[in-house]
């Protein structure tokens, strides 16, 4: 039980430790590639404890779901986060069906965030609200069908075992559709421009607007979080980290996430942003390339 | 025990009756412990698994009574026995003696009646008996759904639900007379030896489904929920659409099941569930948007059924148990947060005067409870942990996914099933993110909405009642599950057994954790923002001058990007006038989504039966002349006919 309790803290502040590196390390990239010096990696890290200290400026419409929205958002990717395995080491929580919790944790948190957003009353957060709800029903068929193909590749239905091998002949088309939904859900280049500071234009950003010290720190942490756990999900998907042993596997997942993290900073300097009305065709190409993923793991799994 | 319980029960219905009509307070002591007899009468079945059985010496219409209580009725007659109560009490706040004093008192009598008559199809185990008591309940609901009947709009929702319950009622006596011709005997129980009555299952399918609400067939739902005194939308919503379902559940459970019955449940549950949420969002009414869910719920509910039947075929696959546990299960949990949302929508009708959320906002001022219990309610509907709507739907999940790793025929329907489901609970998070931030959040939109009241404590105490039951089943499934695993085993035999579903105990404690982190998290970054101090501002708003309530996101443009994706069903009807001109004197848009089935199917269909009729009352105008030519023609034409016969 103590050692339980005791990788349990040890995992959770690993996650939260290290989730904000990865912001940095996607705008480090941006500056490469357009050949500036760019913030520093730690940026994000500065940003929370400087916002962590200031005061709240509130809408006089928000309600107290206004803090409460972002305080769930965060605990509720804090619990996807620690249902997710990691390589060989395990989940913490494993059980039947911990993928469906997965899924479902990653939608409460949404919940909290359009929430919030809708607090204020402002035109400009419930468009960024409606666009984070409705493009959401797009990339929920995306995962749950890439969850899918893995769930009848392997023949379990609960992460640890379906996470340890590869797809096989799918992995490719897994790997893309995986991709482009964790661009769309963490509002990245080419659905959302977090560089952007004119709202119309914006999903994610537009929904934070009203949002100032803790309760933004707590919002961009999640956020953090949120990247690092697409690509952790992408990672292991995609790469058979479960079967090896625990110091290269625990390489492969940096060098994966690493990975992951700079194709996000490319795609972010070489793409620019989709118009709006674009953005369901490629979320549903997301879907479909996942789909045939699925057929492929299902053909696989007949032979 | 169970026979004391249930006539307590009875007997506390009857004497309500009368007092219902003289005043409230022993109507509603009567009620009240009426429904709690019958709630510890369907528990301890539930817990024991025991039948109830019990045949009387008097008889109805030729037939001797006989009362039976299986885990199955038990499962229905403890939802009917909560939400009944519930809205006993706050039906006596909100449909009171002050506000309509010429309907409060039929108000109550009929709620008893109703509440009497739907136990009575419950229990009862004879076709006939049945029969009765369905039509019986079926005009108790269509009084209860008229109360405020001067208003044209109250009178054409009950009108539909009359017609729509009748077709219902028509296909339901072929039904009941075919069974009982061919087995010799109105007496119902397991007939599954009997082969030849399997078609008799399209029938109660249609039957059925026209109460319960499936899509097409939901034509009457809407308005009929919409119109009714809210109390009376959530008993619809909550128990009477139930009762359709356990009317589906019961008879597939007892007949033999043509081959395809379960693909075609199924198929009504995913077409349901998608459409029903898809109209959802479209709706600009609370109360008929609420009322759409309770299709995509009911869509929910029958995917689970209709694997659990094509398991049932394929040799009792293991999968259909999780697959029917989750469909029982969500029986419950929509039963309990519909009803929940339904009080809600009622409060905020109460306190405003108006269902349109384009004139709500900002209400969670005036009304804290009814803001934070409808929230709950809103997040139990969306299935989010770690509410009970998340269990039943984790349920049903695990049977397809099971049923898709078993590689059998069945896969191919799960795997589209999956992926919809998907695409239902992110478009159902959607509406009601919608919902409550239109409703509860923002700035009032009109003066109603600016003067609202929280509602009395009577009404409070209901909802917090369903709210409690919500969050319970959620955070202790496994208090629940036992009850649930003996009504799947007096579905299916071949299931009995209590074992729990791997998972479902971790998933539970999970949730706990989850409740209390959730707490603790939003109490520390309170505190913390108490002690780094609050400024209050204008919203941001690009510096604009004049804000006003009515520059807010409405309920239309947030649903907007999705039900442009639906467009092609919804058929939403625009008027717009764009401003033009350097001056533009007047610019307007409104959007209406039409009732696509009921106004582009039923009634066009209606109208040419009308006009068919229309040619055919030519014949009939009062002449006797012409009456005796029909006679002479038809006489005619009768000797033609022998005349052919003869000669051949």
């Amino acid at each position: 039980m103590i050692a339980g309790g005791g990788a349990l803290i040890f995992r959770l502040v690993l996650w939260l430790m290290l989730a904000p590196l990865l912001p940095g390390i996607i705008n480090k990239v941006k500056a490469w590639v357009a050949g500036r010096r760019g913030p520093p990696v730690l940026q994000l890290y500065y940003d929370l404890a400087r916002l962590w200290q200031k005061s709240v400026v509130m809408s006089a419409l928000a309600s107290p779901g206004f803090i409460i929205g972002p305080a769930v958002a965060w605990v509720a990717l804090t619990g996807a986060a620690l249902l997710l395995p990691l390589g060989p080491a395990g989940a913490l929580f494993s059980f039947r069906g911990d993928f469906l919790l997965m899924i479902y944790l990653l939608a409460l948190s949404r919940f909290g965030t359009a929430w919030a957003a809708l607090e204020t009353g402002s035109a400009f957060e419930g468009m960024g609200a409606a666009r984070e709800v409705s493009y959401a029903v797009l990339t929920e068929a995306a995962v749950i069908t890439a969850i899918l193909s893995l769930s009848v590749h392997s023949g379990s239905t609960s992460l640890a075992t379906m996470l340890a091998p590869s797809v096989g002949a799918g992995v490719v088309l897994l790997a893309a559709g995986l991709f482009i939904v964790l661009l769309a859900e963490n509002c990245r280049v080419p659905f959302d421009d977090p560089n952007t500071h004119l709202e119309l234009t914006m999903v994610h950003e537009a929904m934070v607007l009203d949002h100032s010290g803790p309760p933004l720190a707590v919002i961009l942490h999640g956020a953090s979080m949120k990247l690092l756990f697409f690509a952790l999900l992408l990672t292991e998907a995609v790469l058979p980290v479960g079967n090896l042993a625990p110091m290269p596997a625990a390489g492969i997942l940096v060098a994966g996430v690493l990975a992951v993290t700079v194709g996000v900073g490319l795609v972010e300097s070489l793409l620019a942003r989709l118009a709006f009305r674009r953005v369901p065709l490629l979320l549903t190409t997301a879907f479909i390339l996942c789909l045939f993923a699925l057929l492929l793991a299902w053909k696989g799994g007949a032979a | 025990m169970t026979t004391l319980l249930l006539a307590i029960s009875g007997l506390g219905l009857l004497l309500s009756l009368p007092a219902g009509f003289s005043g409230s307070k022993a109507w509603l002591a009567g009620v009240l412990v009426a429904m709690t007899a019958g709630l510890v009468a369907a528990v301890v079945v539930l817990q024991t698994g025991e039948v109830w059985d019990w045949r009387g010496t008097l008889t109805v219409g030729g037939e001797a009574v006989h009362l039976r209580l299986d885990a199955v009725s038990a499962l229905f007659l403890a939802l009917l026995s909560l939400v009944g109560g519930a809205g006993a009490v706050y039906g006596r706040e909100y449909w009171t003696e002050e506000k309509h004093p010429r309907t409060a008192r039929w108000g109550r009598v009929w709620w008893s009646a109703l509440l009497l008559c739907l136990g009575l199809v419950l229990l009862t185990a004879n076709g006939l008996h049945f029969l009765i008591a369905w039509e019986l309940f079926t005009i108790c609901a269509y009084f209860l759904i008229t109360l405020d009947r001067r208003r044209p709009e109250v009178r054409a929702a009950g009108w539909l639900y009359l017609a729509a319950s009748h077709v219902a009622m028509l296909c339901l006596v072929a039904f009941f007379t075919c069974l009982a011709v061919r087995t010799g005997s109105w007496e119902l129980a397991d007939m599954r030896d009997h082969a030849e009555l399997a078609p008799l299952f399209w029938l109660a399918l249609a039957g059925f489904g026209v109460k319960t609400g499936l899509f097409p067939l939901h034509i009457w739902l809407p308005s009929a929920h919409a119109n009714a005194p809210s109390h009376v939308s959530a008993m619809l919503s909550g128990v009477i659409l139930k009762i359709g379902v356990y009317g589906l559940i019961r008879f597939s459970g007892w007949l033999p099941m043509p081959p395809g019955a379960g693909w075609m449940v199924a198929l009504i549950g995913v077409v349901s569930a998608v459409l029903g949420v898809a109209f959802a969002l479209g709706q600009h009414d609370l109360k008929r948007l609420l009322a759409y869910h309770s299709v995509e719920n009911i869509g929910i509910i029958l995917i689970g059924l209709g694997f659990a039947l094509v398991a049932a075929q394929q040799g009792n696959a293991p999968w259909g148990r999780l697959a029917l546990a989750g469909a029982l299960l969500h029986v419950w949990n929509h039963g309990l947060f519909k009803s929940l949302l339904f009080f809600g929508a009622g409060s905020v009708l109460h306190a405003t005067g108006t269902r349109e959320m384009s004139r709500l906002g900002g209400l969670w001022r005036a009304m804290p409870w009814t803001a934070s219990l409808f929230t709950l309610g809103a997040v139990a509907i969306s299935g989010l942990p770690p509410l009970n709507g998340f269990i039943s739907e984790w349920l049903v999940y695990l049977g397809l996914f099971d049923s898709t790793n078993a590689h059998g025929p069945s896969a191919w329907a799960a795997i589209p099933a999956i992926i919809l489901l998907g695409v239902t609970g992110a478009m159902a998070l959607a509406c009601f993110v919608k919902v409550c931030g239109v409703v509860f959040l923002g700035a009032p939109r009109s003066a109603a909405a600016e003067q609202a009241h929280e509602s009395g404590p009577a009404m409070r105490g209901a909802m917090m009642t369903l709210g409690v039951a919500c969050a319970a089943i959620g955070l202790a499934p496994m208090l629940f599950w036992p009850m649930v695993a003996q009504a799947v085993s007096a579905w299916n035999p071949a299931w009995a057994g209590t074992e729990v579903p791997a998972g479902l105990a971790a998933l539970g404690a999970f949730h706990l954790a989850l409740a209390t982190f959730a707490l603790v998290a939003a109490a520390t970054l309170w505190r913390r923002i108490r002690q780094r101090g609050v400024t209050r501002a204008v919203t941001w708003d690009c510096g604009y001058v004049l804000p006003t309530p009515r520059m807010q996101y409405t309920a239309g443009s947030f649903a907007g990007i999705i039900t442009e994706w639906f467009s092609w069903i919804l058929r939403p009807e625009r008027h717009e006038h764009r401003p033009d001109g350097v001056f533009p004197f007047r610019a307007d848009f409104t959007e209406r989504t039409p009732e696509t089935v009921l106004e582009s199917v039923v009634e066009p269909a209606g109208s040419a039966v009308m006009r068919m009729a229309r040619v055919f009352r030519r014949l009939q105008h009062g002449r006797a002349q012409a009456y005796l030519l029909y006679l002479l023609i038809g006489l005619a034409a009768m000797a033609v006919l022998v005349l052919i016969g003869a000669n051949k």
